[in-house]
């Protein structure tokens, strides 16, 4: 039957110097128009996220079998670790249980102090996040963008706005919830921006991603208290990333004497590339139209963040309680 | 040169997914070829009957879908970059191999120009030379398809 079909089709044994159908000219130029019109739909108007939705979650049994070979060779490694590194491991993990528990116990008199202060002063209390364990599945198919992938998603109860952090400090938010897995844009992204708190003196600004490894943090005069080693974290004003979180150590600090702000490096402290497993933090309740990743007003809200930055010891227990 | 399957070229195709999809990591990842352009090409130059610059457009949308980048960005350069290879590909039977991998060379560069360009007007940051050596991985994985599938050009006994 398919001998039949293949004579249909070529008419021909030579290799189609006759048979070519529309011209090649007006082919391009209507597939030219229809990539054109995908990009704007996808680009101004977010029509076509439903589309990929659909697309990746039919994608995932392909996924799972490209996946395979390397999860395959990945479980036979874990199954031939050598005994004595496994021993070695086990000792060193008991020693960090160890010292953890003892930091806990001194952690949980603390926070009950914290507590019963803001009860006498008449705060909020601090929002305790509840959080799902994650794994990252591949570090995101183009290379060129700020993403990893995480094997959990909107059948998990993942969704976009989410925070995501590591071990060792901030990895960036989710930005697109598929049904079994998620895309998280990491902080160094151009798009993404944080509110961050300098360890050392509280000064409250917003970092922005720069790509390249390193976020920036603009609008800062350029005689900010500021210097390189400084540890940044999260300010927790955004309601999306709790307060305490690290983000970032500054690494460089350039004054332009033609520019009045300081041009401030700093780099991510959380390793995307060297571990697995991460967390993703749930959201606060907060209404979910208050909550939009890609937000271009980002950039204002800065700016002004900034401009009653001298005035934070007046106003910050206002931000802190909100 | 034989006359193709239509379903070795589609086969062929989702094999070329399937790499895309791969999980990728580490530093190896800046050195992947864009195996769906490299496999269309081939049946591109081949068989343009079968596969044209329709297909061209379908599998750079497939590539949008599956790397998460703005949907019609591979797509718009797939078409491009087939357009120009397509034009020429009557004239391929007079190349010898040397000239077929220069043409090919300079239409994955095409590609990757137009997708570079297509990116940055999308507000990506600039990639850097990296970008670029995705080419020459895209060669050797060129020559691999030839050596599989049969030359393109005139053969040697004639």
């Amino acid at each position: 039957m398919l001998k039949g079909v293949h004579q249909k089709l070529e008419p021909q044994q030579s290799p189609a110097f006759f048979v070519r159908g529309a011209s090649p000219f007006s082919r391009m130029m209507l597939y030219s128009a229809l990539s054109i019109v995908m990009m704007a739909a996808d680009a101004r108007w977010n029509y076509l996220s439903t589309v990929r939705q659909a697309f990746i979650g039919a994608l995932h049994p392909l996924e799972m079998l490209a996946n395979a070979p390397s999860n395959w060779v990945r479980d036979t490694k874990k199954y031939f670790t050598a005994h004595n590194q496994l021993v070695q491991e086990n000792y060193l993990l008991k020693q960090q249980a160890f010292e953890h528990q003892v930091m806990l116990q001194r952690l949980s008199t603390i926070q009950a102090e914290n507590i019963h202060l803001r009860s006498l002063l008449n705060g909020n209390l601090p929002i305790q996040p509840k959080a799902i364990l994650g794994e990252i599945s591949h570090t995101g198919r183009d290379p060129f963008s700020n993403v990893v992938v995480v094997n959990r998603g909107s059948s998990h109860g993942i969704k976009p706005g989410q925070a995501v952090v590591d071990s060792k400090g901030v990895i960036g938010q989710v930005t697109r919830v598929f049904p079994y897995s998620s895309e998280v844009t990491l902080v160094i992204d151009k798009q993404l921006s944080i509110p961050i708190q300098i360890e050392r003196n509280q000064l409250r600004a917003i970092a922005f991603g720069e790509g390249n490894n390193t976020l920036d943090i603009p609008y800062l005069p350029a005689n900010v208290d500021i210097r390189v080693g400084d540890k940044l974290v999260t300010s927790g004003i955004d309601g999306i990333y709790p307060a305490g979180l690290a983000v970032a150590t500054v690494t460089k600090i350039q004054q332009n004497p033609e520019s009045p702000f300081a041009k401030i490096i700093s780099t991510p402290v959380a390793e995307v590339t060297n571990h697995l497993q991460l967390l993703l933090l749930e959201l606060p309740e907060v209404k979910e139209s208050e909550i939009k990743p890609h937000e271009p007003e980002a950039k204002e809200t800065a700016a002004k963040a900034v401009e009653k930055a001298p005035a934070k010891q007046k106003d910050k227990k206002t931000h802190a309680s909100r | 040169m034989r006359p193709v399957s239509r379903w070795i070229i589609y086969l062929t195709l989702v094999v070329a997914l399937l790499c895309h999809l791969f999980p990728w990591g580490g530093r190896g990842i800046i050195l992947r070829p864009v195996f769906m352009f490299v496999v269309l090409l081939y049946w591109l130059l081949r068989s343009p009957h079968l596969c044209n610059i329709g297909t061209a457009w379908f599998a750079g949308l497939l590539v949008d879908l599956a790397t998460g980048s703005l949907l019609g960005q591979h797509a718009l350069s797939f078409t491009l970059a087939a357009f120009v290879g397509v034009s020429y590909q009557r004239r391929l039977v007079l190349f010898n191999a040397w000239h077929l991998m220069g043409y090919v060379f300079l239409i994955f560069l095409l590609e990757r120009v137009l997708l570079l360009l297509l990116k940055l007007f999308a507000g990506n940051e600039n990639p850097g030379w990296h970008f670029f050596l995705p080419i020459l991985t895209g060669i050797l994985l060129w020559q691999s398809m030839i050596f599989v599938f049969g030359t393109i050009t005139r053969p040697k006994s004639r």
